[in-house]
């Protein structure tokens, strides 16, 4: 194990997932008080902003740093964290990054479901299990659509955002499984260790979101 | 001497889920052990061992978790996977006239089927813990919260102490009109601290705005003494405000600094009163966990820390190994181990091989007689 560097004790460490999750996240967290800016596109993993340490990692990675602990924070769609069942906190939902997670067949498709393929098997295999639907769930790792094109699969369970890509290939979708969009999680024991600078961050990310209180505007899914 | 042997293939040498325990990590596992057992002695807890073996029941715990075996007569046995539950049993066989308060503490190794993120990818580990049992009052919770405290101060390790109670969640959603199905929902999503979740769950249980105002704010019912003011503000019935007084009971008896948590609700149905965790400072991990429970009619209370975590937490801060010298003969022997010195005792005249064996394991000096000197070749 590296020692870490030595830190202040309010020191933050973020897990953000690359890609537009992070244009959005650090824009975001700017707005929120951080003093963070886009980190420049170079092959650098880890960004130092004062007091505040950015991890930039593979989204599927995200929970898996903050619920080990090397982050104290991060940045996530909730698909991914249903997908990862790791035990974090997630105070805010930050509302962006909006989709939904779809059974989805090819239109007109009206056999039994033998096959199932998705990049969520674990999201499939409770939402087929609550249904007693005796599936086979296969994991596959990108165009899902195409499985239930040529046939490797009967359905696909796969994220929908806008439904273009449904429409263009003769796919429809039967049923919803859950709605998703990005959300602020917190480690479980960081969340109380460095609740100073975390609640405070907590609050500001609500405000600016309008999300997780009642009587402020939400979203209308 | 010949070259060192080539070291063996990798193979799968040991079951997934368990290891070795090589020096110094061995030692430092031992010093812990050691010096945690001495705190708990010295506040009364006396030792008790408990067979590693235990008749498999449907309602332990861990029974999902457990590994299995079949005894000769067909009776299925599990190997011990907590330690309450086994001294809940010696208990009631044991000390069934007490007296109590009855304090007793355990230690030894815990095997899990199942691999959890809390432990890493560990299914043998080892715990040491305390429990007091037979009385349920504010001062026997805060003598745990006191010892936890201390024995890990003792070990090196500053931590601090967050104490949640899950009935205190129960109870505020029962006053708030909500039915069983209903809380089993959200005590997962408000343990969780999702409001999105309680906002889903509110919307499909038709609860009002009201009553979702004030799941919200149990998502943000955590931090310093201030939270149990808070609470009591929540408070309604008879269960929830017993807890808050309870609480406060607790913390008037125990040094500042506590933190609470009263959305924390894991494994609500089997804590009968408070709940608690330490966390080390500067480490996101909890390095102990208790709370008090039902030991089969007995009110019971403990704590247990993970002995991989804590040694992996004080590996900075323990004492350093003592010097190791090779004597040449007994009389050489004795003297460096008088001075508190480990002394290895040379199996053979070869100086040769001596030496080689000095340098491949950083011995600066050997002993003779009534001297000590510098290994030279």
């Amino acid at each position: 194990m590296t020692p870490a560097a030595p830190r202040s004790p309010d020191h933050l460490t973020l897990a953000l997932p690359k890609g537009r999750i992070l244009e959005e996240a650090v824009a975001l967290l700017a707005r929120a008080g951080l003093p963070l800016t886009l980190p420049e596109k170079s092959r650098a993993l880890r960004h130092e902003f004062p007091g505040v340490t950015v991890l930039e990692l593979r989204n599927q990675d995200v929970p898996v740093y903050v619920d080990l602990g090397v982050a104290d924070a991060g940045i996530v769609g909730k698909d991914v964290l249903i997908e990862s069942g790791r035990t974090v906190y997630e105070p805010v939902d930050l509302g962006f990054a909006a989709c939904h997670l779809s059974l989805i067949r090819e239109v007109g498709a009206s056999g039994p479901i033998g096959r199932v393929a998705t990049k969520y098997p674990r999201s499939a295999r409770a939402y087929l299990a609550a249904r007693g639907i005796p599936a086979e769930v296969v994991k596959l790792s990108g165009n899902i659509e195409l499985a239930a094109l040529t046939g490797l699969a009967d359905a696909v369970v796969d994220l929908v955002q806008t439904g273009s890509t449904l429409r263009a290939n003769h796919l429809e979708e039967i049923d919803v499984l859950y709605h998703s969009s990005a959300r602020l999680v917190v480690n479980r024991a960081a969340l109380k260790l460095r609740r100073e600078r975390l609640r405070p961050l907590i609050e500001r990310l609500r405000e600016l979101t309008g999300s997780g209180r009642p009587g402020t505007a939400t979203d209308g899914e | 001497m010949s070259l060192p042997p080539r070291p063996a293939p990798l193979t799968r040498a040991v079951p997934e889920g368990t290891r070795d325990v090589l020096p110094p990590e061995w030692a430092w596992r031992e010093h812990l052990r050691t010096r945690l057992a001495g705190v708990f002695a010295a506040w009364g807890y006396r030792g008790v061992e408990v067979p590693a073996l235990e008749f498999a029941a449907p309602d332990h715990p861990q029974s999902a978790r457990a590994f299995k075996l079949i005894d000769t007569g067909g009776e299925v046995l599990a190997l011990r996977s907590e330690f309450t539950t086994a001294v809940g049993r010696l208990v009631r066989a044991r000390f069934p006239e007490g007296p109590f308060p009855l304090r007793l503490q355990y230690g030894g190794r815990l095997w899990l089927r199942t691999l959890t993120s809390e432990l890493g990818r560990l299914r043998e580990f080892g715990q040491v813990g305390v429990e007091l049992i037979g009385v349920a009052t504010p001062q026997a919770d805060a003598e745990l919260l006191r010892l936890g405290t201390r024995a890990l101060e003792t070990v090196g390790v500053r931590a601090v102490m967050e104490v949640g109670y899950p009935g205190f969640l129960d109870a505020v959603l029962e006053d708030a009109g909500l039915d069983v199905d209903a809380r089993d929902a959200l005590h997962d999503a408000i343990d969780r601290k999702s409001g999105a979740d309680v906002d889903l769950l509110a919307a499909a249980h038709g609860l009002g705005a009201g009553v979702t105002a004030t799941l919200h704010t149990l998502t943000d019912l955590y931090g310093g003494p201030e939270v149990l003011a808070q609470a009591a503000a929540l408070a309604r019935g008879e269960r929830a405000r017993a807890a808050v007084a309870h609480l406060e009971a607790v913390a008037a008896l125990c040094e500042p600094g506590l933190l609470f948590d009263l959305g924390a609700s894991r494994r609500y149905g089997y804590y009968t009163g408070i709940t608690f965790r330490a966390y080390a400072e500067g480490l996101n991990q909890p390095v102990l966990g208790g709370g008090r429970y039902d030991l089969g009619g007995l009110p019971g209370a403990g704590f247990a820390i993970g002995l991989e975590r804590l040694t992996e937490v004080t590996a900075a801060n323990l004492p350093p190994e003592p010097e190791l010298v090779l004597a040449l003969d007994p009389a050489g022997a004795d003297l460096a181990r008088a001075a508190g010195i480990v002394a290895e005792l040379a199996w053979t005249d070869d100086r040769e091989a001596l030496l080689t064996y000095c340098r491949r394991r950083g011995i600066r000096r050997w002993a003779r007689g009534n001297t000590l000197t510098e290994v030279t070749a």
